[in-house]
């Protein structure tokens, strides 16, 4: 089985995630009329090729697969994925994934690139359960934060049909808003709280000569996102801000995460080696 | 030996025909073995509501004769001195059973697909079954017609969503709070339609009611009516504080509630949803409050446009239920059993 590679174990991963994509589209269609499981299994099958593919390669590397683009990538979309999975058992919250999967089949296929995945050797250089740490919880937090985006976007869609008395928010099978804010927010906090981690993690790695990690554009960058989120939490449960501000601001905030995750990644002599 | 329907309901008939004709339920097994006793019918079942009068009978008879006979059998038991045409309609087979089915998935309600219909025609049934006035053939019939109804019901969308302004307002409540059963509902006006409102969302669970009025007499008695309290009319928009759900009925001409009497009191809510629903016309409230982030106002035009629409979405249902009911009517007639066996069950 040395053909079938992880690479081609996350590539079928990201078809199911396109099928899962085209029967949100109908859903969508459809307003969410129909409670049913059919996006679900599709979207389980995705994340369990995901798992195997994320497996194989860390049996590959012997550590957590996060050295490049492609496995932080990948890791963070197997984060978002098994999260979904997880909410999505909750009563009426199997609608998440169809919110979920086209989220997953666009990155996935954006990680796919092979200018993503350069080869690197057997066992790659810094690698220990300190970074392991760091980066999965970093990326865990990502997920984390990619969820509350969905149930965020949920919200922010029933909360308009409502104001505007639109029947789609009368015959759609999605939760109650203030269930899906009180989602938006835990799954906000979890991220804040595993980015929290994550971070100290990385500042206790060991020091490269010439790379201060204040220089460092990743490092920048994931601070000014912690202290996006910090903004975010704070201002909602201490200031007041209204449930609809919070939630468009959670969807941009992770946006612009998704958006600027690789660009910041290429440019970081720490985690571009 | 087939099965005919002769009746009036609402489709044809004012309300003053249809109380003339009605039967009442302790004279119906009465009426039933005058039937039976006539030769008219061997079998026979009669349903009465307030929206129909029909009869369900068993005939040896040919269908034009059968008709006649009925008519008379009517006019004669009421003592029904006016003129009568159109307002009778009648079916043989198989068009007969087909009504049969539709009466009792509720396609022939006055509001489709409800379901108290069927409630009403089981009892009917079971009056006849009862005093022995059924036999093979209808007890096949209704049988058959409570199953269809069961499938159609669990098959199709015939009997979803709120088709009346009490049940739009209970089920909005549900979009937006998690659980009723930590909200208290606030009616302020002691209306009847605020009252039915209110005691829609206490039968979902709703944790308590608080009524206030002008009249604090009659504030006090609905609340005790309600199993809540009163609170005075001067100051019920503190009650706004810690409620989230609120019905407004009103006679005030003007709005008792607008945006600048709400905005400090959304913030001191800190963003906890408001649902107000505003049934009063002239309007209570202000439109101008659903500006506010997390207020969610509903007036009496948005409910019933609510109920109409969910109606317009039953009505799409009937053909899919049409076709169903075809083909269990076809199986029907087609089952051996239901041919020629006569006698009680």
């Amino acid at each position: 089985m040395n053909w079938f590679t992880d690479r081609h174990c996350f590539l079928l991963a990201v078809t199911f995630y396109g099928l899962a994509t085209l029967y949100s589209v109908f859903l969508w269609r459809k307003g969410f009329r129909r409670d049913d499981w059919v996006n679900y299994l599709l979207l389980a099958g995705g994340v369990a090729l995901h798992t195997l593919a994320m497996v194989k390669r860390g049996l590959t590397l012997h550590s957590c697969p996060v050295n490049n683009l492609y496995e932080a990538t990948t890791f963070l979309l197997w984060a978002l994925g098994l999260a979904c999975l997880v909410y999505s058992l909750l009563p009426r919250f199997k609608f998440l994934a169809a919110f979920t999967a086209p989220v997953l089949f666009a990155v996935g296929v954006f990680a796919l690139m092979p200018s993503l995945d350069p080869p690197h050797g057997p066992k790659p250089e810094f690698s220990g359960a300190l970074r392991s740490l760091h980066a999965a919880t970093i990326l865990q937090a990502y997920g984390a934060f990619g969820l509350a985006a969905v149930a965020a976007a949920m919200f922010l869609m029933q909360h308009h049909d409502l104001k505007f008395h639109k029947l789609r928010a009368m015959l759609s099978m999605l939760p109650s808003i203030q269930r899906l804010e009180l989602i938006t927010l835990r799954l906000t906090i979890v991220g804040f709280g595993l980015l929290s981690i994550g971070l100290v993690a990385g500042g206790l790695l060991p020091r490269h000569e010439g790379k201060p990690y204040l220089s460092d554009p990743k490092v920048i960058w994931s601070a000014l996102m912690w202290l996006v989120y910090l903004e975010l939490i704070v201002a909602r449960l201490f200031f007041g801000r209204s449930t609809r501000r919070f939630t468009i601001g959670v969807v941009i905030a992770f946006v612009f995460l998704l958006l600027t995750f690789g660009i910041t990644n290429f440019y970081s002599g720490l985690h571009n080696q | 030996m087939s099965v005919v329907v002769i009746g009036l309901s609402h489709r044809t008939s004012p309300v003053e025909l249809r109380e003339r004709f009605a039967f009442a339920e302790g004279k119906i097994p009465v009426a039933l073995q005058a039937l039976r006793a006539s030769g008219l019918a061997g079998e026979a079942v009669i349903l009465s509501t307030c929206n129909r009068v029909e009869i369900y009978a068993v005939t040896a008879l040919a269908a034009g004769t059968a008709f006649a006979e009925l008519k008379k059998f009517l006019v004669a038991h009421h003592a029904y001195d006016g003129a009568i045409g159109d307002e009778l309609y009648t079916f043989a087979e198989p068009h007969s059973l087909h009504h049969l089915f539709k009466v009792a998935s509720g396609l022939d309600s006055m509001v489709i697909g409800e379901t108290e219909i069927f409630g009403q025609l089981k009892d009917a049934y079971e009056l006849a079954f009862i005093h022995k006035h059924t036999g093979a053939r209808l007890n096949k019939a209704f049988q058959r017609a409570f199953n269809v109804a069961k499938h159609i019901r669990t098959e199709t969308n015939i009997q979803r969503g709120s088709v009346s302004v009490m049940s739009a307002a209970v089920e909005l409540a549900e979009k937006i709070f998690s659980s009723l059963a930590e909200h208290e509902v606030l009616v302020i006006g002691a209306g009847e339609t605020s009252e039915k409102t209110a005691r829609a969302l206490l039968s979902r669970g709703a944790r308590g009611v608080v009524v206030t009025n002008r009249s604090p007499e009659r504030a006090t008695a609905l609340a005790t009516e309600l199993g809540g309290r009163a609170v005075p009319f001067e100051n019920w928009t503190d009650a706004l504080e810690q409620i989230d759900i609120a019905i407004s009925s009103t006679a005030a001409p003007h709005h008792i509630l607008d945006r600048a009497k709400l905005e400090p009191l959304m913030r001191c809510r800190r963003n906890r949803p408001l649902l107000l629903i505003d049934i009063a016309v002239p309007r209570d409230i202000d439109p101008a409050v659903n500006e506010l982030d997390n207020v969610y106002l509903y007036n009496v035009d948005d409910l019933q446009s609510i109920a109409a629409d969910y109606l317009n979405l039953r009505k799409e249902e009937v053909a899919r239920c049409e076709k169903i009911i075809a083909e269990k009517v076809a199986a029907l007639l087609e089952a051996n059993k239901f041919s020629t066996t006569d006698g009680h069950r």
